[in-house]
């Protein structure tokens, strides 16, 4: 087993994994390390798999349209695993007039970035689904919205990665990364050191402690969110569903099983005994929001509840950026809920930035040293 | 380091079974085949599995099946069932109608 | 939200014994069950149990549940049915599907008692329809009053197997074979040689092939394995079944307890993935207790006491007795829990071949192969005499831990002694007056009460009978042997059966007497 490596990538997430699948197509070596045992144990497996344009902040808006342009579409191929990728649009739901006055802001910004979405009626809503309750009267629609399954498209990278030699080990924490004459190049864990010429920092929440030992901070926290499932129902629609009031978020998977998020209105405060633990209030409190919109779902039976954190930035978008005030170290974390559909594109660009310096998006926006005083 | 951490470790080859066509985990219709190439494909713990191949996930939650997919990826992996930690155990314990679960007191 | 000192999962032997233990001392409790009928699985063991009197020996499972049902109710224990248990949350919180509705609830303490889940195996057409549990089995017949098939192959000779072969013949199924992989039947002999006696043939170093049918089973295949576990050329057999049952073993069902965060450990001697706990079942969440099967796979005398272990703790935990009353109670069924365990089924001897009892006899190679004794090796054991007139033969030969038949003699001809795993020993010069109590006392239906008449060339056999209808006195049939073989013409004599017997009737056939010594079942000829 080697020790060294072109590029050391901490944190085998989605984002981790498919900055090794590039590097690694542009010949790379690469080894990847991962704290827990299995491999995207964090918010990778732990996401709704939104593909969406829609809602999100403009400053992201290039990155994920970039990627449902360019990559999403033929990922299943090139991975030669199907991630179950859905390219049919994204509806955004609301049920009263100050819904739709949300609905209305977020559409007219996304359409003065470009995107490709309009406010609909309730009944044009229901022409799409006709699945929705007669309570919703309008919603933005974005028909180039889509999902995934986050467990695949995590596991998809993983397998293609590994297939082109890249080194993934599990159960390997990372202790410290150690700047040797002035460059971040040692990866100090339990078990050894590893050295790269380039370290990418990938892992969530836990970025945040490592990259302060080289005197960088990353401001963010963590918010603990829930997702049920279903068992297994006729394929019913497969559009990406949202609300105004965000009660839940969710879709059809291909298995048939709806997955949908939602909250109690505690995140952010929740309690946990140190792993991802669902509380005994918010899959009850998600129900009764499904169920408003999708009354037929009444009799689905729920197979199955999961929580995982959410690394939430102080400015909600997530920090991808190298650091030049230590040579050698790239970050990529603070993704704050949206960052599995913008992951190919970031994966990309990771491997670019690794490699060439330079990359085909402008990232100026997730600079590490963004964040400054209000006054 | 234990032997399911270094995912670049040789596995051999391949090699298809007689019975690869079994049905292992009757809830999704997973078959051994699958399972053991799953391994193959560097799934090497019960939670990637049941991510990779939704073993386990169906309405048995894995009750039934989880044994016996241990046993297989054990002896793919060449290691003791004992070393494979089980996959996480979530709530509901038994399917509930998304109206009760939605109905509390 | 509605908070109870003790909130128990699962009203099976271990819960109703833990919630009984805690409200006796004063504790609030509460029990939750997902079945429409409590007791767990003790309503579906017909069988009379092993054990000593406190561990309520020769009663019937489903008396024993009756028992802990009224003493749980004259305690004060909310028993409440119907009731799955969603999930076990931070803090202590049950959160219960009920009615309609989710319920939460506090406990200061919880005890989870949910018991076991049936191990499968695969083969070729093991997801056909009429391959079966052998639990599963048991409860079509024993709660649900559904005979689960015509003919059964039963795989796995532990006492689940054994007991539920016996059963399904009683329902009027045929048993067609036990097979088991091992080398040894895995269950107690006196289990094995009931069945043997009814003339069902084992397969020791077998396992299935194969399962017939296309829609359901219609035959199995079975084969001899090897000391690699591959099947020996030219040694299949196939069967006519269309039930397969399978006796392979149970997995605690801990998933609560993982869902909960309990410190949790693979342990193979204890069954599977068990919380780690301490003697009172406290697992590493304060608070937190487990008792029964799901802290690992015992059978229900244990987890009875095991139960009343956990729930005398929770009370000691809640302040509700002091340290003392908490040590003399569980040092009590701590004695009675290790005198279950002690033997050559004890759990250190797990999966070992016990060559010789503690005694020094040796231990039958027939009796771990074929399911039972021969007529030599019967001769060898302390509870066999050979004197003139009625006398008891007691064909037990393993130290398993019971007694009954001790205290059943009031003319004290047997004694096992302070050991309850001993052998019995009959006394010769005791004065046996016939009266059957010991034979309907045997768990193990292995004793017998002899009678040579020489004058006559008769001898008199009276055997423990538990299948319906009975035969009348003057019928004619067949005596069968300890293999199930047909040895000699036999009429019945007498048939007895008092209440005391609990439902077990004492047969009495008269055969040659040369037979005395071999015929130990009874075959009606209406049935051939």
């Amino acid at each position: 087993m080697k020790n060294n490596a072109d590029v050391i990538i901490i944190g085998s997430g989605v984002i981790g994994n498919a900055a090794a699948y590039y590097l690694a197509k542009k010949g790379c070596s690469v080894i990847v390390l991962e704290k827990s045992e299995s491999i995207g144990d964090g918010g990778s497996s732990r996401n709704g798999g939104g593909v969406r344009q829609s809602g999100r902040d403009k400053r992201e808006l290039p990155l994920a349209m970039y990627g449902i342009k360019n990559i999403w579409p033929t990922l299943s191929e090139e991975l030669e695993m199907d991630v179950e990728y859905y390219q049919e649009g994204n509806l955004r739901l609301g049920k009263t007039d100050a819904h739709l006055n949300v609905l209305t802001g977020l559409t007219k910004n996304a359409v003065d970035c470009g995107l490709d979405v309009k406010m609909i009626t309730g009944d044009e809503a229901r022409a799409i689904c006709p699945y929705l309750s007669e309570e919703v009267t309008g919603a933005s629609w974005c028909p180039t919205d889509g999902h995934a399954n986050p467990l695949l498209t995590t596991l998809a990278y993983y397998r293609k990665a590994r297939q082109l030699g890249v080194q993934f080990i599990t159960g390997e924490g990372v202790v410290e990364i150690r700047k040797i004459r002035g460059k971040a190049k040692q990866v100090v864990t339990e078990n050894g050191v590893y050295e790269g010429e380039t370290i990418i920092l990938a892992a969530g929440y836990e970025s945040r402690e490592l990259a302060s030992q080289l005197g960088i901070d990353i401001p963010m926290t963590q918010a603990l969110l829930e997702v049920l499932v279903t068992e297994a129902q006729p394929p019913m629609f497969y559009q990406m569903l949202g609300t105004a009031a965000a009660d839940f978020y969710g879709h059809q998977s291909t298995h048939g099983s709806f997955v949908f998020g939602g909250s109690s209105g505690f995140e952010g405060v929740n309690k946990d005994n140190g792993t991802p633990t669902t509380s005994s209030i918010t899959a009850p409190c998600i129900c009764r929001g499904i169920m408003k919109y999708f009354p037929i779902l009444e009799d689905a039976k729920i197979v199955r509840t999961w929580a995982g954190w959410m690394d939430v930035c102080a400015d909600m978008v997530p920090v991808i950026s190298p650091v030049e005030e230590v040579p050698g170290l790239i970050l990529a974390a603070a993704f704050s809920g949206h960052g599995f559909g913008i992951s190919p594109t970031v994966g990309m660009l990771l491997a670019e930035m690794a490699t060439e310096g330079k990359t085909t998006l402008d990232l100026s926006a997730f600079r590490y040293d963004r964040f400054k005083a209000k006054i | 380091m234990s032997k399911i951490n270094d995912r670049s470790r040789d596995l051999g080859d391949y090699i298809p079974g007689a019975d690869d066509e079994m049905i292992i985990c009757r809830c999704e219709e997973i078959t051994k085949g699958e399972i053991r190439r799953a391994v193959h494909d560097g799934m090497f713990t019960l939670t990637e599995i049941r991510r990779y191949l939704r073993t386990s996930m169906g309405l048995c939650q894995g009750q039934t099946c989880g044994r016996l997919i241990k046993g297989i990826v054990a002896k793919e992996l060449g290691i003791s069932p004992l070393d494979l930690e089980p996959a996480m155990s979530r709530a509901p314990m038994r399917p509930i109608e998304m109206k009760v679960l939605a109905n509390e007191r | 939200m509605k908070r109870y000192d003790v909130i128990v999962v699962g009203a099976g032997p271990a819960g109703l014994s833990a919630a009984i233990e805690a409200a006796k001392r004063g504790l609030k409790v509460i029990v939750f069950d997902e079945n429409v009928k409590p007791g767990g699985q003790l309503f579906k063991q017909i069988h009379k149990f092993f054990g000593s009197k406190e561990h309520k020996a020769k009663i019937r499972g489903f008396k024993i549940g009756e028992d802990l049902l009224n003493e749980a109710e004259a305690a004060g224990v909310e028993v409440v049915l119907n009731a799955a248990v969603v999930g076990l949350y931070l803090d202590k919180e049950v959160v219960v599907q009920l009615n309609g509705e989710v319920n939460h609830f506090k406990g200061d303490a919880i005890i989870v008692a949910t018991g076991a889940s049936e191990n499968m195996i695969t083969f070729d057409g093991w997801t056909l329809p009429g391959v079966i549990g052998a639990g599963a089995a048991q409860t079509m017949m024993n709660l649900h009053h559904i005979r689960p098939g015509k003919k059964v192959l039963m795989l796995g000779t532990g006492n689940v197997g054994l007991v539920v072969s016996y059963q399904l013949m009683q329902s009027g199924c045929e048993v067609v074979a036990l097979v088991d992989a091992a080398p040894r039947i895995g269950g107690y002999g006196v289990h094995a040689a009931k069945v043997a006696r009814c003339g069902v043939p084992y397969y020791l170093s077998h396992t299935i092939i194969k399962a017939h049918g296309s829609d359901y089973v219609t035959g199995v295949t079975i084969g001899q394995v090897d000391a690699n576990w591959n099947i020996v050329p030219g040694s299949e057999k196939e069967f006519e079944v269309d039930t397969i049952c399978l006796a392979v073993g149970l997995s605690p069902m801990s998933q609560l307890l993982k869902m909960a965060g309990c410190d949790m450990a693979e342990n193979p001697a204890k069954g599977g993935y068990v919380p780690t706990c301490n003697s009172y079942g406290e697992t590493s969440i304060p608070g937190l207790f487990v008792a029964g099967d799901v802290s690992g796979i015992e059978e229900a005398s244990s987890a009875m006491i095991e139960g009343r272990i956990a729930g005398v703790a929770a009370a000691h935990r809640l302040g509700f007795i002091d340290a003392l009353e908490l040590e003399e109670k569980s040092q009590e069924l701590e004695r009675a829990l290790l005198s279950l365990r002690e033997g050559m089924f004890s759990p250190e001897n797990k999966g070992k071949e016990v060559k010789k009892t503690e005694e020094g006899y040796l231990v039958s190679s027939n009796l771990l192969t074929k399911g039972y004794l021969t007529a030599e090796e019967v001769l060898t054991y302390p509870g066999v005499t050979q004197s003139s007139g009625i006398h008891p033969v007691i064909e037990c030969s393993q130290n398993i831990p019971c007694n009954p038949c001790q205290d059943a003699c009031v003319k004290k001809c047997i004694t096992i002694g302070e050991k309850i795993t001993s052998l019995p020993v009959v006394d010769e010069t005791a004065s046996c007056t016939g009266c059957g109590m010991c034979v309907a006392a045997c768990s193990g239906q292995s004793i017998f009460l002899v009678n040579e008449d020489v004058e006559d060339g008769t001898t008199a056999v009276t055997i423990p009978y538990e299948f319906l209808p009975l035969p009348e006195k003057g019928t004619k049939g067949i005596a069968l042997d300890r293999s199930g073989a047909e040895i000699c013409q036999a009429e019945i004599v007498e048939i007895k059966n008092v209440r005391a017997f609990d439902r077990t009737s004492l047969l009495t056939m008269k055969v040659p007497l040369e037979m005395g010594m071999k015929a130990r079942f009874f075959k009606c000829v209406q049935e051939v």
